[in-house]
């Protein structure tokens, strides 16, 4: 406890607020529960049009255009893209990180999503399917992905089309097995699975040796 | 997800202190490191933290270092990285066999370590050992995953994979905490249920694991982790095998056999390396040490056939120790 | 890539052409728009609290503090929302309509009491966003009394098993009568004594989550007496009629949009209770209202393939004849009968004595429902490897056996074709089944061991009716409308192919409009493989009719369209109309670890003319894909003693990975027989009921251990050669 302070001034000015909240959480929870006993509950819940709760503000550039979001800290980076960014492309499929619909691509490599809070990701780069296509042009990826019938029901498809689109910048033309092993975290229930990686295995026979 | 507060620290002083604090306010606290699994359990209510401390910013914590034969990790160090490392095949390769690779790009040696139990009374909010309460779900339940080693009362498996390969190396824990650093071994880091079924390792309140120190390993020794899992990727292990071995021509000089995804810690098998030593490994010294591995496994009603998995992964192990 | 092979018919204009999906851009680059993705102005966002207990009575709900909660707009439970879920539960099982509604004794609602599985629905909150929805159901206080419990089918009939409704376990036929399901050709008795052998097991198959990618949600708002609903359904019209019928409005007051939806393989048939109660919590709010599944709540709140035991017993002569087939079989139902609980497959045999009886039956376990082929891959499971096991142990050859005893034609009943001889034969040379096949099972030395299966079918393609609307404008544009909503298999994509094929002219001159009640005519829903017969062949007709108009008045000039419209009501002559298939798969299994790995798998099937050579193709790849995680893997495992599941969601259900994947060869063996569509038959379920027959004889083959238990996991292989 000695060493309070010190760790106090070690965390920036955002942080600090939060820490005096959380602080103040036992008093706040009292108050909570004392609403229905003081008879404002229905005038407090009509007037608000967005949680009060407290909110950190983070930088995130997404595909390419930076944003400044106010989130709280329960949010997850998907929750962001989706919500607030209005990036619906991105798809939350289990969001406990066991199907992949949401993979998008963060500083570089593929990570899901739904299991990255929004204040971690703060001053992250990150791609998403709407990021793919440049100048009206589809990747090569999304390209095969349209001849072999990459999409089934299409639910999985940005987050397949975002794990191969990692895997092609680091191994311009894989074979189908280091397609599977790269893929292997993105679940198709439709059971696509021959097709997408036939279609990865496409995408970079006729770009990647070219690139 | 119940609302909780994210503190971003940039050191592991900062961390310790920050929980520290937060403890003192009557808090729970939860340190994350990819955050992965944290996220799961906090949005399926079986982690209840109030202050979450995300220790992805900090500084100089996911380092390799080798001095006078001793290799430190940073506990920060992804997955991913830890399978790119070229350290000892045993743990690139434990590394490499868990989750996915969206998984490993975010997950740490110190949460692989130390993530909670995998067993589906506990993951379904069952009031278990493993949860503050007095039962054991799985003793005259499902227990097709659960413990045939170090059982009881708790039957659950250690979920890690890099903790028996740890194990096998000889690692020893490193532990921050409010009175500072603390290096542990493997025997004393990893508990079994007979000691404190609510918990799996010797963490205290406000303590966390940094990093792990292995013995530089010798010139002439071999290593492998082999994962048997019920698909092929995205499980925890049914059964693994971690082996280091260390060779002296055809001769077995010294070995050290830890199984996963069947005992309750990583599950050191003592009988099966002392009669290694000394020996080659014959076809018939490898089925020796299949049914050595056994001797002490005790099923529950539904895990049985864990026993022959095991015997056959052990061996398993060794042969592709021998065809290199 | 790899190309299905195709025998038989040529080419068309435009059907017969792989082609890309008239919508795949959209679907690539994450502008096509899942019922999720909208997003009104004054949304609100709502969950669902769900009972913790698998049969339990409601003494007293108490909403205060949730309503309390600020940003909480409404709270709904069964005391102020007695909504009718009629396509929740029908007496028999069948189509819900107008007289199954009246009919029906064991009536849903939205929230019902008791509650009757772990999983069902208790209240409901809007509210501002979804976390404090989600924190609002956590302060809705429920007095609960708990009731004893049953789950599984054969316990939940004995005397004195706890009672899920207070008339018995055993589900009632449309008609009100507890009776099972019986259907009874020729004289069984008299077969088993004509019989040399007699053979009996018991097999018994899982449940298996439909598990689609996408959660259910459903977004509704009300403009004044009229509710729109953005719903994943696979049926607009069926979504309509339901929604209309459960909540007292006429067809009209409801407008239902489905452009895009992430999967339902039979789940997302009818309407769901999510739409019910998104426009409940929508007309109390006063504000649109999304509802969100979780994972869990789309696992346990929705439905999977119902669990089955079967009971057979087998009559053959030594030559290999069958001569009785009597099937005694177990529906688990979960609490409610949204479907059959069917248990098919021995139609598929000559055999004039065939006794089946099935008793579809009430479990405190999640609800059974539809899932591809509904009564399907399990039935054809039991009653394949049954006949497998019957060959082998008569020393004859399963294709010969098939060959000897599969149904045929006959003067009292005529197909409009047949040929399950060549989908048989060619598959067995394509596959080399003379030479993979063990003739003595488990004979391979050593712990690895090879073995390979088949299995074979026919399935109905009958013909039905739909409607289509067709227009033209004077730049010779065309716009079809078809209420199909495209579920995966690729309708818009395969309605305009036939349109345009129809019209003479490119694909890229049909637009087609479909996924909105409001603008499309009705369709029949996107199951029971009916969409590409029903409404293709309603296309079809639109489509003749507009180029008779074009032919006798002219293309339209300036403003004028011509428009035709079709709701044709076609037969097949009496005739019975059946698609075909056969798959041959070897395995090579670990028996030190119990592990199943496929060597080679090939599929044959003759599904009529194939519109889309590149869509069928993934029909049939993904369908056995999908059988083949029923074999293997997939379950929904209960805690016996609380009754608590276990295993929901895709990691503790095993779904395959990539990595689990083998490669499914595919041949289509074309036929016009002169009906549907220009001869196309079904073809979206074909696969499905194939996979876990023809993998559990190659199991069998391999280790010569009979599995009669699905899936065949590893425990299970280890126990059959301990």
């Amino acid at each position: 406890m000695g060493d309070k302070n010190k760790a106090d001034t070690s965390l920036n000015p955002k942080q600090r607020s939060r820490r005096e909240f959380l602080e103040n959480a036992g008093t706040t929870a009292a108050l909570a529960s004392a609403v229905p006993v003081l008879g404002i509950s229905t005038a407090q819940a009509q007037s608000d049009t967005e949680s009060t709760a407290a909110k950190t503000r983070i930088q995130l550039t997404v595909n390419g255009s930076r944003h400044s979001v106010d989130v709280e800290d329960r949010w997850t980076l998907v929750e962001v893209l989706r919500d607030q960014l209005d990036l619906t492309g991105t798809k939350i499929g289990c969001d406990r990180s066991e199907c992949g619909a949401c993979t998008v691509i963060m500083n570089g490599k593929p990570v899901y999503s739904c299991s990255q809070l929004a204040v971690w990701a703060d001053g992250a780069q990150v791609t998403t399917v709407e990021g793919l296509a440049s100048g009206g042009q589809l990747s090569a990826v999304q390209q095969a992905f349209v001849e072999n019938n990459g999409p089934q029901c299409g639910f999985c498809t940005p987050g397949q089309l975002m794990t191969a689109t990692a895997l092609l910048s680091n191994n311009a033309t894989p074979n189908a097995d280091e397609v599977k092993q790269a893929l292997v975290g993105n679940l198709c229930r439709c059971s696509n699975y021959n097709a997408i990686v036939e279609a990865v295995v496409m995408a970079g026979e006729r770009s990647g040796g070219a690139a | 997800m119940k609302a909780f507060t994210n503190i971003n620290v940039s050191s592991i002083d900062e961390a310790v202190s920050a929980a520290t604090q937060a403890s003192s306010n009557g808090q729970s606290v939860a340190f994350s490191g990819g955050g992965t699994d944290l996220l799961q359990q906090l949005k399926d209510g079986t982690d209840t933290s109030d202050v979450v401390i995300n220790l992805r910013n900090v500084d100089g914590a996911k380092e390799i270092s080798s001095a006078s034969g001793i290799t430190r990790i940073g506990g920060l160090i992804t997955l991913d990285e830890l399978s790119n490392s070229g350290l000892n095949d045993v743990l690139t390769q434990a590394a490499a066999s868990v989750g996915t690779p969206q998984i490993r790009n975010v997950a740490t040696l110190s949460g692989n370590v130390t993530q909670r139990p995998w067993c589906w009374y506990y993951r379904n909010g069952f009031n278990c050992y493993k949860a503050g309460g007095d039962e054991c779900f799985s003793v005259t339940g499902e227990n097709q995953q659960h413990a045939i080693y170090g059982g009881g009362p708790s039957y659950i498996v250690h979920p890690s994979d890099l903790a028996p390969a740890l194990a096998a190396l000889g690692a020893s824990f490193i532990v921050a905490g409010p009175d500072g650093e603390r290096t542990v071994n493997a025997n004393d880091f990893f508990v079994m249920p007979s000691q404190d079924p609510a918990r799996e390792n010797s963490l205290a309140s406000g303590e966390l694991l940094v990093g792990v120190s292995l013995p530089t390993p010798a010139a002439n020794s071999v290593s492998h982790y082999h994962k048997i899992m019920d698909r092929e990727a995205w499980t925890h292990a049914e059964v693994s095998v971690a082996a280091v071995l260390t060779m002296n021509g055809e001769i077995i000089e010294s070995a050290s056999i830890v199984l996963g995804g069947v005992a309750t810690v990583p599950w050191k098998l003592t009988a099966v390396e002392s009669y290694l030593v000394g020996r080659q490994l014959s076809a018939d010294v490898v089925t020796m040490a299949g049914q050595m591995a056994i001797a002490g496994a005790r099923p529950l009603a539904k895990n049985g056939h864990k026993v022959p998995m095991t015997s056959a992964a052990v061996e398993r192990t060794l042969l592709a120790l021998v065809n290199g | 890539m790899s190309e299905a092979i195709h025998i038989g018919l040529d080419p068309l204009n435009t059907i017969g052409n792989a082609t890309a999906r008239v919508d795949a851009v959209e679907r690539v680059t994450g502008e096509a728009k899942y019922s999720r993705d909208f997003k009104l102005p004054g949304m609100l966002y709502a969950q669902i609290l769900r009972s913790p207990h698998p049969h339990a009575r409601i003494r007293a709900i108490d909403t205060s503090a949730a309503e309390a909660l600020p940003g909480v707009r409404a709270v709904i439970t069964g005391d102020n929302a007695s909504v009718v879920w009629g396509a929740g539960s029908v007496s028999g099982g069948r189509q819900y309509n107008d007289p199954t509604k009246d009919a029906t004794l064991h009536r849903r609602y939205i929230f019902n009491n008791p509650l009757r599985f772990v999983g069902d629905s208790v209240a409901a909150v809007a509210a501002i966003d979804r976390h404090t929805a989600e924190q609002a159901l956590a302060l809705i206080k429920v007095d609960y009394e708990e009731l004893p419990f049953v789950l599984e089918p054969e316990a939940a009939l004995e005397p004195g098993a706890p009672q899920v409704w207070p008339d018995g376990n055993l589900c009632p036929d449309f008609r009100n009568n507890f009776e099972p399901m019986v259907s009874n050709l020729g004289d069984v008795e008299a077969g088993f004594a004509e019989a040399d052998q007699i053979f009996e097991e018991r097999y018994e198959t899982s449940f298996i989550h439909n598990a689609q990618m996408e959660p259910r949600a459903a977004l509704a708002h009300w403009e004044a007496d009229k509710l729109t609903l953005y719903s994943p359904t696979q049926g607009i019209s069926n979504c309509r009629h339901d929604t209309a019928r459960d909540l007292g409005l006429q067809d009209h007051q409801v407008r239902i949009i489905c452009n895009y939806m992430g999967g339902g393989f039979g789940n997302k048939n009818q309407n769901q209770d999510a739409d019910l109660v998104a426009a409940t919590l929508s007309k109390q709010a006063g504000a649109p209202v999304m509802l969100e599944f979780s994972r869990r709540d789309d696992w346990l709140g929705v439905h999977g393939r119902w669990p089955t035991v079967q009971y057979y017993k087998i009559g053959a002569k030594n030559d290999g004849t069958v001569t009785a087939i009597q099937m005694r079989g177990y529906s688990g139902m979960g609490p409610y009968r949204k479907n059959s609980g069917g248990i098919s497959g021995m139609d598929v045999y000559a055999c004039p004595n065939r006794l089946r009886s099935i008793s579809p039956v009430y479990t405190n376990r999640t609800t059974s429902g539809n899932f591809r082929a509904p009564s399907e891959p399990h039935g054809f499971y039991g009653v394949e490897s049954m006949m497998d096991e019957v060959a082998y142990k008569l020393g004859v050859d399963p294709v010969e056996f098939t060959l000897k005893n599969m149904r045929r034609p006959t003067d009292d009943q005529p197909f409009t074709n047949y040929s399950l001889d060549e989908v048989i034969t060619r598959g067995a040379e394509q596959f080399d089944w003379a030479s993979r096949r063990k003739t003595t099972p488990g004979s391979d030395e050593g712990p690895i061991k090879r073995g390979s299966g088949f299995s074979f079918m026919m399935f109905r393609a009958g013909v039905g009716t739909s409607s289509a609307i067709v227009r033209v404008d004077a730049q010779r544009q065309y716009t079809l409308f078809v209420g199909v909503t495209d579920i995966g298999p690729g309708a818009k994509t395969t309605m305009g192919m036939i349109a345009a094929e129809e019209l003479g002219v490119p694909l890229d001159q049909v637009e087609v409009v479909a996924g909105d009640t409001d603008r499309c005519p009705y369709s029949v829903g996107e199951s029971g493989s009916r969409t590409t017969i029903q409404t293709g062949y309603a296309v079809m007709q639109a489509a003749k009719d507009l180029n008779q108009q074009i032919a006798d008045s002219g293309m339209p000039t300036g403003s004028d369209v011509l428009i035709a419209s079709a709701t044709p009501n076609p037969s097949t002559d009496g005739k019975t109309r059946q698609c075909f298939g056969a798959h041959f798969v070897e395995v090579e299994v670990d028996t030190r670890i119990g592990t199943t790995r496929i060597v080679k798998y090939t599929t044959v099937h003759e599904s009529g003319r194939i519109i889309n050579p590149t869509t069928a193709r993934d029909q049939i790849r993904g369908a056995t894909l999908q059988g083949i995680g029923q074999a293997l893997h997939e379950d929904l495992l209960y805690d016996p003693a609380s009754g608590q599941p276990l295993t929901t969601g895709y990691y503790r259900a095993r779904h395959l990975t990539h990595l689990d994947i083998p490669e499914i060869d595919v041949t289509f063996i074309e036929v016009d027989d002169g009906y549907g569509p220009f001869g196309a038959k079904t073809a979206g379920e074909a696969g499905i009921i194939l996979a876990p027959a023809a993998l559990a004889n190659a199991i069998s083959n391999a280790i010569g251990v009979r599995m009669t238990s699905l899936p065949i996991s590893r425990d299970k292989i280890l126990e059959a050669m301990a």
